[in-house]
């Protein structure tokens, strides 16, 4: 059993070295097999409550599980996205669970009886879930849930990397800590710009934080530094249509 | 305790309580909390850092919207009284910050560069969990009166229990969902004073202030009109109309 410390640290490194945003989620979600005492992940990307695919994944196991919430229309990483909060399902075989009847027969087969699913959030949106399979049923103890929960607040970055193609994952700014690199975008002040953004693009709050994101590797910033020169209005973002923003600055510094 | 301050500190804690009884919304009783720490307490600012699921800090409340303050909180996830006092579960109390720059080598030259000469960090408590901190800052050195640390616990006190509302306090896994939800209202409410701020060409804390004064007037929580605004379902020309009216139709 793993301690709080050991859990961030494990998980915060899992992305370390990736190539890419597919590598990332899948060093991710080996990692929660390996740290949260599970026996599988997946990380899916969800869009207008429908499932768009699976993202990344533990194994063959948890990709199929993954891909048939999709196929069948139904499950608990579809349903954690809707009602924006966790689906912990901690006993499949429980007659009483009569939510997903096809996804559960399924799970049952490929002998997993317990499912935990958790939103991921980019600047607020729901935009995926992390899903947590278990063959054994019973609750996410502590402090695997806590682990859980931010697993999932980690699975954000890759998902950011996908909407902002160009970021090099190697040379973020940040280090290569996970943690560090959420730690960059969780201010109060890039809340803000994300939302000045979305006012001046017109464009959703996982965009806006997308943009800022890149603005700030693209021009070796940091994003609080590009967050604090949007709020104090020494940056304009502007959308240009396809291509990552480009910025004017109206005082000349 | 001179009778005007007696009948404030009174006051304060019976909104606070009222609210608590009444049904809330934990961004705007956590926004007022720290209000009400700066106007009863000898601080000139003060602040709540919310711990998340594996001990990670975040600014869940701060008295004023200036760029120093907010870095002098959010310095704190690395070092810092806040986080001291969060992992010991115990308050911190520095009332002198130029003794202290080799205990926070970072967090000192920043705390006194946003003006501050003293920090009295107490802990959020619940049980057996410890949920963050409070930070008081004062702007010139020396040590809270016995009296004023007392009131200060109280409120922090009361801040803990807002924070898990009705939640049974036993179950950890509970406890952890509602910080972190708690944690998600602030997002949005800073996302809605971005959008608010940059339509209404004003500053982010004029932004606040016009959320809340249209939340209150109509009877809504500040997080439900910050999540309207920030889904669109809200058009912040109706934010920004009604406070102008609201100023238009003062005496």
């Amino acid at each position: 059993m793993h301690g709080s410390d050991e859990l961030r640290e494990g998980l915060g490194s899992a992305m370390t070295g990736a190539g890419t945003p597919l590598d990332a989620a899948n060093q991710l979600c080996r990692a929660c097999v390996e740290f949260l005492d599970v026996d599988g992940a997946s990380v899916s990307l969800i869009h207008d409550g429908a499932s768009r695919g699976t993202f990344g994944s533990s194994g063959r196991m948890s990709r199929r599980l993954d891909e048939l919430q999709f196929t069948y229309g139904e499950g608990p990483c579809l349903d954690a996205v809707r009602a924006g909060g966790p689906v912990l399902v901690d006993d499949l075989n429980d007659v009483a669970e009569v939510r997903w009847p096809a996804f559960r027969d399924a799970a049952l087969d490929a002998g997993i009886s317990a499912v935990f699913a958790l939103p991921v959030l980019i600047a607020s949106a729901h935009v995926g879930a992390l899903d947590l399979y278990n063959r054994r049923p019973g609750p996410l103890a502590h402090p695997m849930l806590a682990g859980a929960l931010l697993a999932a607040e980690l699975a954000a970055l890759p998902l950011l990397d996908l909407m902002t193609a160009h970021v090099d994952w190697d040379s973020a700014a940040q280090g290569d800590d996970g943690w560090e690199q959420l730690a960059s975008l969780e201010r109060v002040e890039v809340y803000q710009a994300t939302g000045m953004l979305m006012a001046a693009l017109n464009v959703s709050p996982s965009e806006a934080l997308a943009r800022l994101r890149g603005f700030a590797y693209a021009h070796s910033m940091t994003a609080s530094e590009v967050a604090w020169a949007i709020v104090e209005r020494r940056l304009t973002l502007h959308s240009d249509g396809t291509g990552p923003a480009r910025h004017t600055t109206e005082d000349g510094t | 305790m001179s009778a005007d301050r007696e009948s404030e500190v009174t006051q304060a804690l019976l909104g606070l309580a009222s609210s608590l009884v009444n049904g809330y919304d934990v961004v705007d009783l956590l926004d007022d909390l720290v209000a009400d720490c700066t106007r009863l307490l000898d601080v000139a600012s003060a602040g709540l850092l919310l711990s998340d699921g594996l001990g990670v800090l975040h600014v869940m409340a701060a008295s004023s919207e200036a760029t120093r303050l907010l870095e002098v909180f959010q310095l704190q996830r690395a070092e810092g009284p806040c986080r001291d006092c969060f992992h010991a579960g115990e308050p911190v109390t520095v009332p002198d910050l130029a003794e202290a720059a080799d205990r926070w080598p970072q967090f000192v030259p920043a705390a006194q560069a946003a003006g501050f000469a003293s920090v009295h960090a107490l802990p959020m408590r619940l049980r057996e969990n410890t949920l963050g901190a409070m930070g008081l800052f004062g702007d010139t050195p020396g040590p809270l009166t016995e009296r004023d640390l007392t009131l200060a616990q109280a409120l922090a006190d009361v801040a803990s229990v807002a924070l898990v509302q009705d939640k049974a306090v036993n179950d950890r896994g509970a406890v952890v969902e509602q910080l972190q939800i708690a944690l998600n209202s602030r997002v949005v409410l800073e996302q809605a004073k971005g959008v608010v701020a940059h339509i209404g060409d004003m500053d982010t804390g004029q932004a606040f202030v016009a959320l809340r004064r249209y939340a209150r007037d109509h009877n809504q929580r500040l997080t439900a009109v910050a999540q309207a605004v920030v889904s669109r379902a809200l058009p912040v020309q109706l934010v920004l109309e009604h406070v102008l009216q609201a100023e238009t139709d003062l005496p």
